[in-house]
C-alpha cells in the first residue's frame, strides 16, 4: 500500500513537471512570435485550396467470403470527396477533409440471401437491405510551421460511420527538418477506436431455427419454413462476439534525403497494434469435418470466420523520384510487409510522368504485389471444427496480384478557367486494372479530380 | 541482428554525407510529380487495397484502423 502511493506520488511529481516543462514551452514560442509579428513572412499556403475527387470502382471474383470463400464479389462502390485547405495566417493552415461513399455488393447482399425472389444462391445476389450501404467519414487537421519552416507540428481528428461499422480517430505528427531542408525527420501518432453493430448470417441470428429479424429488413426468418437438404439435422455452436469495439494504435516514421539536384528518397515505417474484434462478423465458415446442410443453392454457415482478438502489423517501405529530364521523371515505391497473423507481404510499384509542354502529364503506372496466406487461412469447406480461429476471407490468402494504370493530368497555371470563385488549377484523371493471378478476382477503378483556389 | 544495426548505420552515413542542395538549386526538385507523398487521387487506390490486401502501412497515408478492412 505504501509502495503504491510512493509510485503514485513520484508520477504526479512527473506529471508536473511535464505541465511545467509545456507551459514554459508554450510561453516561449508565444514571446518567440509575439517578438517576430513584425518580421515578414511568406506564408505556407497562399490561398485556401478546394479539391474536389471522385472515383467509381467494380470488382468480380468467385471466392466471396460472406458465403465462406465460394460466391460472387461482384461489388460496385462510388466515392467522392471535397477536401479544402484553408490559410489561418502565415504559419496554420486547417484542412477539412469530406467523404462520402456508397457500395452494392452480391456478397454482403447474401447475409440473408432468402430474399423469396429466386433461389438463395451465392453467386446470385439477394435483393435484402445488406446489399448496399452508405459510408460517410470526415477528418480535420491543423498545421502549424515555425517561422524559418523548419519544425511542423499537426494534429488531426476523424470520424467515420456505416451500417455497422463506426470509428473515431486522433492523432498527431511532428516534422524536423534540417541540413538546408535536405534532410527531414517525421514522427506520426495515430488511434483510431472503431465499433462494430455486428450483422450476423441470417441463419445464426437468435439461435438456430428461431424466428429473427434480418437486418433492416422487415420480414422474419424462421428455418423451419425452409426445406433443408444434406445434413438435416443443422444445428451450429455458434455463439455471438463478446467484443464488439476495435482499436488501432499506429506509430510512424519517416526518413527524407535529398541526394542529389535530380534524386530524393524517403525511408517509412509503420507500426500497428490492433485489439478487439478483428473478425468480421458477417463473414461464414464452413467446417471441412461437419456434414453440409443447404436451403436452395445456398449453404448454411456452421460459424463465422474467428480471428485472434490482437494483430501487430509492420510496415517499412521507401519512395524514391528521379528526374530524368524536362518530359520524364521516375517515381519508384517499396514496401516490406510482416504481421503476427502469418502474413507477408512485397509491394513494389513503378510510375513513369511523362511530360507533354508544360500543361499537360500522362501517368503510366505499373505495381506488383504478392502476400503469403494468414496462419488461420483456411480454403472453402476445409475449416476444421476443432480449431480456435479459422477464416475463409480470400483477401487473407496467398495470392500474386497486377495491378496496371494510366493517369492524364491537366496542369493550369495560369487558372485561366473559373467557376464563380474557384479559380482551377488542375484536373487529374486516371484508370487502374488489378487482377489477382492465382484467383479469379479483377477489379477496374476510374478516379477523377479537380483543384482549385479560391479567390477572395 | 547486429548487421542489421551495422547497415542502418552506414546507410545513415551515407545519407549524411550527400553535398546538401540549395534552394536555387532545387528547380526540379519542387517538380509536383518529384514529391514523395502519394498523388492526390491515389487515395482511392489505397483504399480499395486496403480491403483487399492484407498489407498496410509505410505508404505515409493510414496504416490501420478506422475501417471494417483488413
Amino acid at each position: 500500500m505504501e509502495a503504491n502511493l510512493e509510485v503514485a506520488v513520484a508520477v504526479i511529481k512527473q506529471l508536473m513537471k511535464t505541465i511545467k516543462f509545456i507551459f514554459l514551452f508554450v510561453f516561449a514560442t508565444s514571446l518567440q512570435a509575439q517578438e517576430d509579428d513584425n518580421v515578414y513572412k511568406k506564408k505556407v499556403l497562399d490561398q485556401t485550396e478546394v479539391k474536389l475527387l471522385t472515383s467509381y470502382y467494380s470488382q468480380d471474383g468467385d471466392n466471396a467470403s460472406v458465403s465462406g470463400g465460394l460466391g460472387s464479389e461482384e461489388l460496385t462502390h462510388i466515392a467522392s470527396a471535397i477536401v479544402v485547405s484553408i490559410p489561418l495566417n502565415e504559419d496554420d493552415v486547417l484542412t477539412i477533409d469530406a467523404n462520402i461513399s456508397a457500395y452494392t455488393s452480391a456478397s454482403s447482399s447474401n447475409i440473408d440471401p432468402f430474399d423469396g425472389n429466386q433461389p438463395a444462391d451465392p453467386f446470385v445476389a439477394s435483393s435484402g437491405a445488406s446489399r448496399q450501404d452508405v459510408w460517410t467519414n470526415a477528418n480535420v487537421s491543423y498545421t502549424h510551421s515555425s517561422d524559418d519552416r523548419n519544425f511542423i507540428w499537426a494534429g488531426n481528428v476523424s470520424f467515420a460511420n456505416e451500417y455497422d461499422y463506426s470509428s473515431i480517430g486522433f492523432g498527431g505528427s511532428l516534422t524536423k527538418l534540417f541540413n538546408e531542408k535536405n534532410t527531414e525527420i517525421g514522427l506520426k501518432a495515430n488511434i483510431y477506436l472503431d465499433q462494430w453493430s455486428p450483422q450476423y448470417p441470417i441463419e445464426l441470428r437468435n439461435g438456430i431455427g428461431k424466428s429473427s429479424l434480418a437486418k433492416d429488413d422487415s420480414k422474419d426468418f424462421n428455418l423451419d419454413n425452409y426445406t433443408i437438404v444434406g445434413n438435416q439435422t443443422y444445428n451450429t455452436s455458434f455463439s455471438n462476439f463478446e467484443t464488439l469495439n476495435r482499436n488501432s494504435y499506429s506509430l510512424g516514421f519517416n526518413v527524407s534525403q535529398i541526394l542529389s539536384q535530380r534524386l530524393q528518397t524517403v525511408f517509412l515505417a509503420d507500426v500497428v497494434y490492433q485489439e478487439g474484434l478483428l473478425s468480421t462478423p458477417h463473414q461464414r465458415i464452413y467446417f471441412g469435418d461437419i456434414e453440409d446442410s443447404f436451403i436452395e443453392n445456398f449453404q448454411l454457415a456452421n460459424d463465422v470466420e474467428r480471428l485472434p482478438d490482437t494483430r501487430t502489423k509492420i510496415a517499412i517501405g521507401n519512395r524514391s523520384s528521379f528526374y530524368i529530364n524536362e518530359n520524364f521523371i521516375i517515381r519508384s515505391y517499396y514496401r516490406y510487409y510482416t504481421d503476427d497473423w502469418g502474413i507477408n507481404s512485397h509491394t513494389a510499384k513503378l510510375e513513369v510522368p511523362i511530360k507533354i509542354g508544360t500543361n499537360f502529364t500522362f501517368y503510366p503506372m505499373y505495381r506488383f504485389y504478392t502476400q503469403t496466406k494468414a496462419d488461420d487461412f483456411y480454403l472453402y469447406n476445409e475449416a476444421l471444427s476443432t480449431s480456435e480461429f479459422y477464416t475463409s476471407d480470400y483477401d487473407l490468402a496467398a495470392y500474386d496480384a497486377h495491378q496496371y494504370g494510366l493517369g492524364f493530368k491537366y496542369y493550369d497555371p495560369l487558372g485561366q478557367f473559373n467557376l464563380s470563385y474557384l479559380r482551377l488549377k488542375s484536373i487529374d484523371f486516371e484508370f487502374n486494372a488489378y487482377e489477382r493471378t492465382n484467383l479469379n478476382f479483377t477489379a477496374n477503378i476510374f478516379s477523377l479530380g479537380f483543384n482549385f483556389t479560391l479567390d477572395k | 541482428m547486429k548487421i542489421n544495426i551495422l547497415k542502418i548505420g552506414v546507410l545513415l552515413l551515407l545519407l549524411a554525407s550527400c553535398k546538401s542542395v540549395k534552394e536555387y538549386e532545387k528547380i526540379q526538385l519542387n517538380d509536383p510529380d518529384m514529391s514523395l507523398s502519394e498523388r492526390d487521387l491515389d487515395r482511392y487506390k489505397s483504399a480499395f487495397q486496403s480491403y483487399r490486401e492484407a498489407a498496410a502501412g509505410a505508404n505515409g497515408g493510414k496504416s490501420g484502423g478506422g475501417c471494417g478492412c483488413n
